[in-house]
């Protein structure tokens, strides 16, 4: 499960005449990731089938009816699959009904398209003359006059005056600009026309016939057009709804058949040979080999060196696969790595519910998920919904622990549960086996305080453990003393770093308080190293010399287990940095302080879901206050700032703890062993949908 | 005069509140700007490829580490005082 699956390298060879049938077996085991090959003096990379070029053109149409239909087969569930003898034996035949029906169609809608809008434009061109108001047979050019018509930004008439004063006008308004008839002696057209064309002037031609009679002969014509246009579109529809799974069949198989006919590509042919390279999983390799080797191919296991990078093929079960995307967000492991997938399965959704926590919320996003599951059906959508489902789930478990339901119902300050919670009675009632309390108050000041101290330890295992898996992934591919080197130094510093903030929090009295102020006497009251100094040692957190006076009081013995587990690590640090980096690698010690920073980091778990608690609870507390306070009782104003307040925050409890969770993942955890940068086992074949194996 | 309220314990208590308040809107501010650039760069990837908004969310939401910090000070603070 933490390691991807095994390969095996192998070698195919055999004639060049069996190219084809290996073409034809390789894509139904569906089994080798073949290596892109490189070329040398004898070998050359091979040339596709000649089918290659008919069937890609094919296709190409196929697809363009595809897209015009709109058919996305990740949204169409088979009822019946397609057996292939079937499907090449109507591929011709289907695929001039499909040209004739909607090919020619789609053609014929095309044009009439154009032609709508070329009646558009004519009908837009008309109105303005009818505005003028000259019968059209009139505005037109005479024997010895010439006449302009068209639309004109502002009125020309003085700059006209100009030339000549012996010219007729009609200018009428039209939208913005300005509707212009223009009739003057042929011998002025030209200088008129330059006038005109400096006041943006733009023609318009002028019908035959009367103005209304063209403009209804338009819409007549308009009308049928339409007509034809949606008897089309249903002629269409209609074949996509009898034919749309045979067509995504047609598709699948031209896409399987190109596939196929382009393997020579990834082979390296001499004049009569071809070799193949690729990886198959262990697991298969027998099967594998029993399949192929029958067909006269020579299938030869080679041996891998240490610089090859076989594919990556994720091993997980089904639960698990479902955070490969999150994972593989990141990046994909490299072969020889761990696959932290399943770390990620357990601790996300986990950490979603501590921040989260809340019955209500949880049940929300439980049964958004169960709905959006059914509506989008791609792998993908499934896959985070099914996250969003096991999210969805531990919120609500931690809702109960935290007594959470839309929001919390005892709040410090506020005696009475029902002036927190419009159900605070039903809530206490539901807590009773508690004496009506939640079994852990993390809104409470001492809830806080265990919570922040809990979100701390899961912080330092998580980096412990984080540290712990980069130390075997560099054992793995270095070997002992480098790991030790890049990895180890890191662990005994980070080591230190806790006992400090133990020492830190031990000095404050986190440990040895009664409950309130710590956690009552789970640590003994005298852990100094000077032991007369108990009473002092609460006022120096940190024991550092010089700061304050009487440092020594604060000299816990969790200080002097980090001394040397510091010290052990600065040594072996300036083993591993100086040869690299000179003296100044010295300065790269600073990296201990963002991994003191990164555990604090894990506070997030807290923080998020406490502002997420209070938000709930400001919307839950206005609206009872605006809905039951005498002289206020205005109830559906609070019916909305709840719906209005719980919808904003639910879409923040989504997303703020699904990315912060997805962070700590990211950031603090993956950081330490994770380098990714595999590249993915995709197998030559593909699993079939429309089409059945069984048919071949 | 200033002698007496260092003494006075509801004085330390009222700097402390006023620390943990500072040091929580401080580093939201701080956040805020670095997080301003990020979600700039981010929202135009997103808008070149929406395959970006996993990632690009995400990067928005690094710096956010400054606002916990501010929030562990202002907890210890409470804690310690309040």
């Amino acid at each position: 499960m933490l390691k991807p699956e095994k390969m095996v390298k192998i070698a195919i060879i055999g004639s060049k005449e069996q190219l084809a049938a290996t073409s034809e077996i390789l894509y139904k085991l569906n089994m080798l990731h073949i290596e892109n090959p490189v070329e040398d003096e004898h070998f050359k990379i091979g040339v596709p089938f000649e089918k290659a070029g008919h069937i890609s053109r094919t296709l190409l149409q196929i697809r363009s009816y595809i897209s015009y239909l709109k058919l996305d087969p990740s949204r169409i569930s088979v009822k019946k699959k397609f057996r292939k003898a079937d499907i090449e034996e109507k591929l011709s035949a289907k695929l001039s009904e499909y040209q004739e029906q909607i090919g020619a169609k789609l053609e014929e809608i095309r044009r009439i398209n154009e032609t709508l809008k070329s009646i558009e434009t004519e009908i837009s061109n008309l109105e303005p003359l009818k505005i003028i108001g000259v019968p059209t047979k009139l505005l037109k050019d005479y024997k010895s006059i010439r006449c302009f018509v068209g639309l004109i930004k502002k009125d020309p008439t003085e700059e006209l005056k100009k030339i000549t004063s012996d010219f007729d006008l009609i200018i009428k308004e039209y939208e913005d600009l300005f509707v212009i008839a223009v009739f003057v002696k042929a011998e002025y057209g030209e200088e008129f026309f330059k006038v005109l064309q400096e006041y943006a002037f733009k023609e318009l031609s002028v019908p035959d016939m009367e103005i209304d009679s063209r403009i209804a002969e338009i819409e007549k014509t308009k009308d049928e057009l339409i007509t034809k246009k949606g008897k089309l579109e249903a002629d269409i529809e209609e074949l996509k709804v009898k034919e749309s799974e045979l067509i995504l069949a047609i598709e699948e198989h031209l896409s399987m058949e190109v596939e196929k006919a382009e393997l020579p590509l990834k082979a390296l042919t001499s004049k009569h040979t071809f070799v193949l390279v690729g990886y198959v999983p262990e697991k298969e390799i027998d099967r594998f080999k029993k399949e192929v080797g029958s067909r006269n191919l020579i299938v030869e296991q080679l041996d891998m060196d240490e610089h090859e990078i076989p594919p990556t093929k994720l091993k997980n079960p089904n639960f698990i696969k479902n955070f490969e995307i999150l994972s593989k967000t990141y990046a994909v492991p490299k072969y020889k790595e761990i696959d932290p997938t399943f770390i990620m399965a357990i601790f996300f959704p986990i950490f979603f519910g501590l921040m989260l926590g809340d019955i209500g919320y949880g049940l929300l996003i439980v049964v958004l998920s169960l709905y959006l599951k059914r509506i989008f059906k791609t792998d993908g959508w499934q896959k985070l919904l099914n996250i969003g489902l096991a999210s969805g789930i531990v919120s609500i478990i931690f809702g109960f622990i935290y007594g959470e339901f839309f929001g919390p119902f005892i709040v410090p300050g506020i005696k009475n549960p029902n002036e927190a919670h419009f159900f605070g009675d039903l809530l206490v009632g539901l807590y009773d086996f508690n004496h009506g309390h939640p079994l852990f108050d993390r809104v409470e000041e001492f809830g806080v305080k265990v919570l922040l101290f809990i979100v701390l330890i899961i912080g330092m295992i998580k980096m412990l453990w984080g540290f712990s898996m980069g130390f075997y992934n560099v054992y793995i591919e270095h070997g002992i003393k480098e790991a030790i080197l890049e990895k180890g130094c890191w662990i005994s510093g980070i080591l230190g770093l806790f006992c400090i903030i133990f020492g830190f929090s031990y000095n404050l009295g986190i440990f040895t308080s009664p409950p309130h102020d710590g956690f009552g006497k789970i640590l003994p009251e005298n852990l100094y190293v000077f032991e007369n100094t108990v009473k002092e040692a609460r006022a120096v957190p940190l024991p550092i010399p010089g700061l304050v006076n009487g440092w020594e009081a604060g000299l816990n013995y969790f200080y002097l287990v980090a001394l040397p587990l510091i010290v052990i690590w600065f040594l072996i640090f300036l083993k591993a940095e100086i040869p690299k980096m000179g003296v100044f690698g010295v300065i790269m010690a600073v990296e201990l302080l963002t991994w003191l920073g990164q555990t604090i980091s894990y506070a997030r778990l807290l923080a998020i879901g406490l502002s997420s608690v209070y938000i709930a609870f400001v919307i839950n507390y206005l609206s009872i206050k605006v809905a039951l306070e005498p002289g206020m009782a205005i109830f559906p104003l609070a019916i909305i700032v709840m719906l209005l307040g719980h919808g904003v925050n639910f879409l923040l409890g989504i997303l703020d703890p699904g990315l912060q969770s997805l962070r700590l993942h990211y950031v603090e955890f993956f950081t330490k062993f994770f380098e990714g940068g595999g590249k993915e086992y995709t197998p030559f074949g593909r699993v079939r949908k429309f089409i059945d194996e069984g048919g071949e | 005069m200033v002698e007496a309220l260092i003494g006075d314990e509801a004085f330390i208590k009222g700097c402390a509140a006023i620390g943990a308040g500072l040091a929580v809107g401080l580093t939201g501010i701080g956040a805020g700007f670095a997080e301003s650039g990020i979600g700039a760069a981010a929202v135009g990837a997103i808008a070149e490829d929406r395959g970006f908004l996993g990632i690009g969310l995400l990067f928005t939401v690094i710096p956010e580490t400054i606002v916990i910090f501010g929030l562990v000070i202002s907890f210890i603070l409470m804690f310690a005082f309040g």
